[in-house]
C-alpha cells in the first residue's frame, strides 16, 4: 500500500469526517440539553436525504443550496417530534426514551420504505464524480465542499451557543436544568429548540452527503449507531468533542479500509466504540460541557 | 479493641479535599455522632468506610480488618452496614421482600429470610405496611424501611446517614428511640445528624468534622461548649 | 400501593389457579391430535417461539433492569453454531444446540465484563455494537459461516432413542412438541427465578443497583448470572428457529430489528413479570401473520370497505405484507407513550383503580 493510497484515505476520511461531526453534533446537543439518546437520529438524516433528493429531482435544486431548505425544515421536523413525543417520556426510564427513540426511528424508515421503495436512489449532480488534484492525491469536490459547509455550520452554532441570549439559554439547561428553570430559563422551551437543532444538523449532513452516498430508507440505522460511537468519543454533550470524534472515525474509517479491509472497518469502529466506553466513556472532553 | 478505626482517612476529588487526616476510633456498643456543617464531608466519610469508594490516603480497620478497597457487599457481609442520606427503597417491591434482600445477605432461604424480615418489620413497626409497595410510602415510613432492611443483614457496626432529616418530631422521636433499642441489641452505632437535641441525646460521643477535617471530639457537654465547634457552625450559616 | 404481585406469596398459588394452568398445558400437549392444519401448528410454533425469546430476554431485562438492545447476538450465535455443526460436521442439532448455549454462555460472560460497568443507556448502546460486532463477524467469516450468502440445511438427522425412530422432522408435530416444551421450560425457570433468591438480588439490582450493593448483593456475579441464564435460553430460540427454518443469515438472526422485537415482546406484555412475555407474544405473532399474510388487506377487500382496483386497495396488496415493521415501530412508540408496563400493568392499575372505587 502506498503512501499515497493512505494520503488518500486520510484526506477523504477527514473530508467525511465533517459530516460525520455534523451528525454527532446534532446528537450531543440533544443529549446534552435533554438527556435523552436519541435513537432515531440517522434516520432523521434519513428524511433529510430523501428531503434534498426531492428538491433536487423536482426542482432542480443543487443539494447544496437546498441546506438553505431543508436545514430550517428539518428544525420543524425536529421541533413537532419533541412537542408530540419526546417530551412526554423526558421524566421516564432512560432505557424507555431509548426504546421510544428506537420505535420513531422504525416508523420513519418504514414508512419511508412503503413510499418509496427500498430501490437505492442515486443523486447525481454535475459534478458529483469531480476531483481537485493536488500533489498526486485526489480530492472529491462534492466532499470538500460539504467539508467547507460543515466548517460554516459548525462555526455558525457555536457562535450561536456562546453569543446569543437563546444560546446561553441552552447551555445552562444542558449544564444544569434545574438550577436553569429556577433562573427563570424556560427549558420545556430549551428542549424543543435543542431537539429542532439536533434535528437540523442530522438533516443537513443528510443533505451534505447526499451526492456521494446511495439514498434509501435503511440508510438511517448505520449512521445512528455511528452517531453514537462519535458522540461517546468526543464526551456526550460536547459540541467540540463531537467535531473531534467525527473527523477521528472518519478517518479510522477510511484508513481501516485500505490497510485491513472494508468489511471489517464497521467492527473495527464497533470496537473502538467498546473500548472507549470500558476505558473512558465521558469521553475525550469529559463530562457535558458544551 | 475498638470495633472501628479510622485512620488518618483522606479522600480526594481531583483537588478538592473531602475528607483530610480524619482519625478516631469507636468502641462495641457505643453511639458515635458525626456532626458537622454542610458539605463537611460526614457522607464522604460514610462512603469511604463502607466502600463505596476507597480512601485516598489512610485506613479503615473493622474489627481488626484492613477495610481499604472493599467492595460495598463484601463490607455488608462483614457486618457493616449503612443508611443513605437520599432514601433508596426498592421501589416495586412491597416492605417486606425489601427487607427480605437485607436478610437474605445471611441465609438463602426465602423462609428464614421472610421471618428474619417480618421481626425487623416490627422492630420499626411497619407490619401494617408490610405488602405495600416501597414506592408508595411516605418519607419517615421510608426511612423507617431503610432501618429495617439493614438491621436484617444482622450488622455489628450501623452506619445512619440523616436518617432523621425531613421528619416531624413524633417520627424523629420514634427513630431515636429505635436508635437507643438498637443499642440494647449490642450494635454499634454511628449517626450522622444535623438535629442537635438529637444527637445530644443519643450519643455517647461525637465527632465534629468541618471542611474535611476533624474539628473536635469528644463528650457531648464537651462537644458544646468547645468554642471552635460553634464558631464552624455559626459561621457556615 | 398495595402490592399486587407479592413476591412471596404466602398463601402459595391459588388451587384454581393451579388447576386451570394444568388444563392449559394438558390441552396443549393434546392439540396436534385434534388440530392437524400445518398451518395452525406453524402459528402456535411461531407463538411459542416468541414467548421462549421474550422471556429469556425478560429475566435480564425485566427482573434484572438491564436493558440489553442486542440479545440478536445470542440467537445468531445458537442458530449459527447449531447449523454450522450440522452441516459441516453432521453433528445433530440436539447435540449441537448444547455447544451453542456453550458459545453464548462464553459471549455472555465476555459481553457481561464489558457491559455491565456501563449504566442505563450506555449499556443499552454497548449491547447493541456488540451484537453488530457480532453481525459484522458473521457477515465477513465467509469461510465459517458463508457470510451473506447464509446456511441452508436440507435434511434435519432422525431422532432416535436406542433402535426407536421417535421423529424425522417431516412434519410440524415435532417442532411444535419441542417449542411447546421450549416454552414451559423458560416459564418454569421464570417462574423458579421470581420464587428464589435469585429474583429478589435481581429486582433489587432493578430498582437500585447502589442499595443492593450496599445490602450485600455482588453486582457482577449476579448481572452475570442473569445474563447467562437469559444467553443460553436464547441461544436455544436460536438453534429451534435453525432447524425449523433450515435457513440461517446475518440479516435474519443477527440484526438490530430482531434485538428490538425481542425488547419489544417484554415491553407489550409487561416486564418483570412471568407471563407478560406470553401476553406480548399473543399480541405480536397474530398481528405479525395478519401482515405478513394479507388477511387484514384481504378482509378489508371482501368485506367490501375497499376495492380490489382502488389505490388503496392496490397499495395495501402490496405494502402491508412489508408493513409489519412499521406495526412494530407504532407498537412501541403507543406502548411506551400510554403502557409503559405493559398490557399486564395496564391491566393490573385499571384492576386496582376499580377497588379503589369500589371500597
Amino acid at each position: 500500500m502506498t503512501f499515497s493510497v493512505l494520503m488518500q484515505a486520510i484526506i477523504s476520511g477527514i473530508l467525511v469526517g465533517g459530516v460525520y461531526a455534523l451528525i454527532g453534533i446534532g446528537l450531543t446537543i440533544i443529549f446534552g440539553v435533554m438527556r435523552v439518546i436519541n435513537f432515531a437520529h440517522g434516520d432523521i438524516m434519513m428524511v433529510g436525504m430523501y428531503m434534498t433528493y426531492f428538491l433536487f429531482t423536482l426542482f432542480g435544486i443543487d443539494p447544496f443550496l437546498s441546506v438553505l431548505i431543508s436545514m430550517p425544515l428539518m428544525f420543524l421536523f425536529g421541533a413537532i417530534l419533541q412537542k408530540v413525543f419526546i417530551n412526554r417520556i423526558l421524566g421516564s426510564l432512560p432505557q424507555n426514551q431509548i426504546l421510544l427513540t428506537i420505535g420513531l426511528g422504525l416508523i420513519m424508515s418504514n414508512t419511508a420504505m412503503l413510499a418509496f421503495t427500498s430501490d437505492y436512489k442515486i443523486l447525481t449532480t454535475s459534478y458529483s464524480s469531480s476531483s481537485f488534484d493536488v500533489a498526486g492525491i485526489s480530492i472529491s469536490q462534492p466532499l470538500l465542499i460539504s467539508f467547507l459547509i460543515t466548517a460554516v455550520i459548525t462555526a455558525g452554532l457555536y457562535w450561536f451557543l456562546i453569543k446569543t441570549d437563546t444560546g446561553q439559554a441552552i447551555r445552562a439547561t444542558a449544564q444544569d436544568r434545574e438550577a436553569a428553570q429556577l433562573m427563570g430559563i424556560n427549558v420545556k422551551w430549551m428542549s424543543i429548540l435543542s431537539f429542532g437543532i439536533g434535528s437540523a444538523m442530522a438533516g443537513t449532513a443528510g443533505a451534505l452527503i447526499s451526492p456521494t452516498y446511495y439514498i434509501f430508507p435503511q440508510v438511517g440505522s448505520a449512521f445512528t449507531l455511528k452517531a453514537f460511537v462519535i458522540t461517546v468519543l468526543g464526551g456526550m454533550g460536547s459540541i467540540v468533542g463531537a467535531t473531534l470524534g467525527g473527523i477521528i472515525i472518519g478517518l479510522v474509517e477510511s484508513v481501516a479500509a485500505v490497510t485491513i479491509s472494508s468489511d471489517w472497518k464497521d467492527v473495527v469502529v464497533f470496537s473502538i466504540f467498546l473500548l472507549v466506553l470500558l476505558v473512558k466513556p465521558s469521553g475525550l472532553m469529559g463530562k457535558s460541557r458544551m | 479493641m475498638a470495633i472501628l478505626e479510622i485512620k488518618h482517612v483522606s479522600k480526594f476529588f481531583g483537588g478538592l479535599a473531602a475528607n483530610s487526616d480524619v482519625s478516631f476510633e469507636m468502641n462495641q456498643g457505643m453511639i458515635m455522632g458525626l456532626i458537622g456543617p454542610n458539605g463537611a464531608g460526614k457522607t464522604t466519610l460514610f462512603n469511604c468506610i463502607t466502600g463505596y469508594y476507597p480512601p485516598s490516603k489512610g485506613e479503615v480497620i473493622f474489627d481488626g480488618r484492613r477495610m481499604n478497597g472493599l467492595q460495598p457487599d463484601a463490607v455488608c457481609k462483614l457486618g457493616m452496614a449503612r443508611t443513605w442520606q437520599k432514601v433508596r427503597p426498592l421501589a416495586k417491591m412491597s416492605v417486606v421482600d425489601n427487607v427480605m434482600v437485607g436478610a437474605l445477605c445471611r441465609t438463602n432461604s426465602l423462609k428464614k429470610a421472610r421471618a428474619m424480615a417480618m421481626e425487623q418489620v416490627r422492630v420499626v413497626r411497619l407490619e401494617h405496611r408490610a405488602d405495600f409497595l416501597a414506592g408508595g410510602l411516605p418519607i419517615g415510613e421510608r426511612k423507617k424501611l431503610e432501618v429495617a432492611r439493614v438491621l436484617a443483614t444482622q450488622p455489628k457496626l450501623l452506619l445512619l446517614d440523616e436518617v432523621m432529616g425531613g421528619l416531624n418530631p413524633a417520627e424523629s422521636e420514634e427513630i431515636i428511640q429505635l436508635i437507643l433499642d438498637i443499642r440494647t441489641l449490642g450494635i454499634t452505632q454511628m449517626v450522622i445528624e444535623h438535629d442537635m437535641k438529637a444527637i445530644m441525646r443519643i450519643s455517647d460521643r461525637i465527632v465534629v468534622l468541618n471542611s474535611g477535617e476533624k474539628l473536635a471530639e469528644g463528650a457531648p457537654d464537651e462537644i458544646v461548649k468547645n468554642p471552635e465547634v460553634v464558631a464552624a457552625y455559626l459561621g457556615s450559616e | 400501593m398495595k402490592a399486587t404481585n407479592p413476591l412471596y406469596s404466602r398463601h402459595g398459588a391459588s388451587t384454581v389457579r393451579v388447576c386451570a394452568g394444568i388444563a392449559v398445558i394438558a390441552a396443549l400437549f393434546a392439540f396436534p391430535r385434534f388440530v392437524e392444519n400445518p398451518y395452525v401448528l406453524h402459528m402456535m410454533i411461531l407463538f411459542f417461539l416468541s414467548t421462549l425469546m421474550g422471556q429469556s430476554w425478560n429475566i435480564i431485562g425485566g427482573y434484572t433492569g438491564q436493558y440489553s438492545v442486542g440479545h440478536a447476538a445470542y440467537f445468531g450465535t445458537g442458530a449459527y453454531t447449531t447449523l454450522i455443526l450440522l452441516s459441516n460436521w453432521e453433528i445433530a442439532p440436539w447435540y449441537g444446540m448444547w455447544v451453542g448455549i456453550a458459545a453464548s454462555v462464553v459471549l455472555a460472560l465476555i459481553i457481561g465484563s464489558i457491559c455491565f460497568r456501563l449504566r442505563g443507556p450506555y449499556f443499552v448502546l454497548a449491547s447493541i455494537a456488540v451484537a453488530e460486532i457480532v453481525r459484522g463477524t458473521a457477515l465477513n467469516l465467509t469461510n465459517i459461516t458463508k457470510g451473506a450468502e447464509g446456511i441452508l440445511v436440507t435434511d434435519i438427522p432422525v431422532f432416535k432413542i436406542g433402535e426407536t425412530i421417535v421423529t424425522d422432522f417431516s412434519s410440524k408435530v415435532p417442532y411444535y412438541y419441542i417449542a411447546l416444551v421450549l416454552a414451559l421450560t423458560i416459564i418454569g425457570v421464570t417462574w423458579l427465578v421470581q420464587h428464589s433468591k435469585l429474583g429478589y438480588y435481581f429486582q433489587a439490582i432493578r430498582e437500585d443497583q447502589d442499595a443492593a450493593h450496599s445490602l450485600g448483593i455482588n453486582l457482577t456475579i449476579w448481572k452475570n448470572s442473569a445474563l447467562v441464564i437469559s444467553a443460553a435460553f436464547t441461544s436455544l430460540a436460536g438453534s429451534f428457529y435453525a432447524i425449523f427454518v433450515k435457513f440461517i443469515d446475518p440479516s435474519t438472526v443477527l440484526p438490530l430489528d430482531l434485538s428490538v422485537q425481542i425488547v419489544l415482546i417484554s415491553i407489550i406484555g409487561g416486564i418483570g413479570t412471568i407471563f407478560g412475555p406470553v401476553i406480548g407474544s399473543l399480541v405480536l405473532v397474530p398481528l405479525s401473520e395478519a401482515l405478513r399474510s394479507n388477511v387484514i388487506s384481504e378482509g378489508l377487500i371482501n368485506s367490501g370497505l375497499v376495492s380490489e382496483e382502488s389505490g388503496v386497495g392496490i397499495f395495501l396488496k402490496e405494502h402491508l405484507a412489508h408493513a409489519h415493521v412499521l406495526i412494530y415501530g407504532i407498537l412501541v412508540v403507543v406502548v411506551i407513550l400510554f403502557m409503559p408496563e405493559g398490557v399486564l400493568g395496564y391491566v393490573r392499575k385499571m384492576a386496582s383503580k376499580k377497588k379503589r372505587g369500589e371500597a
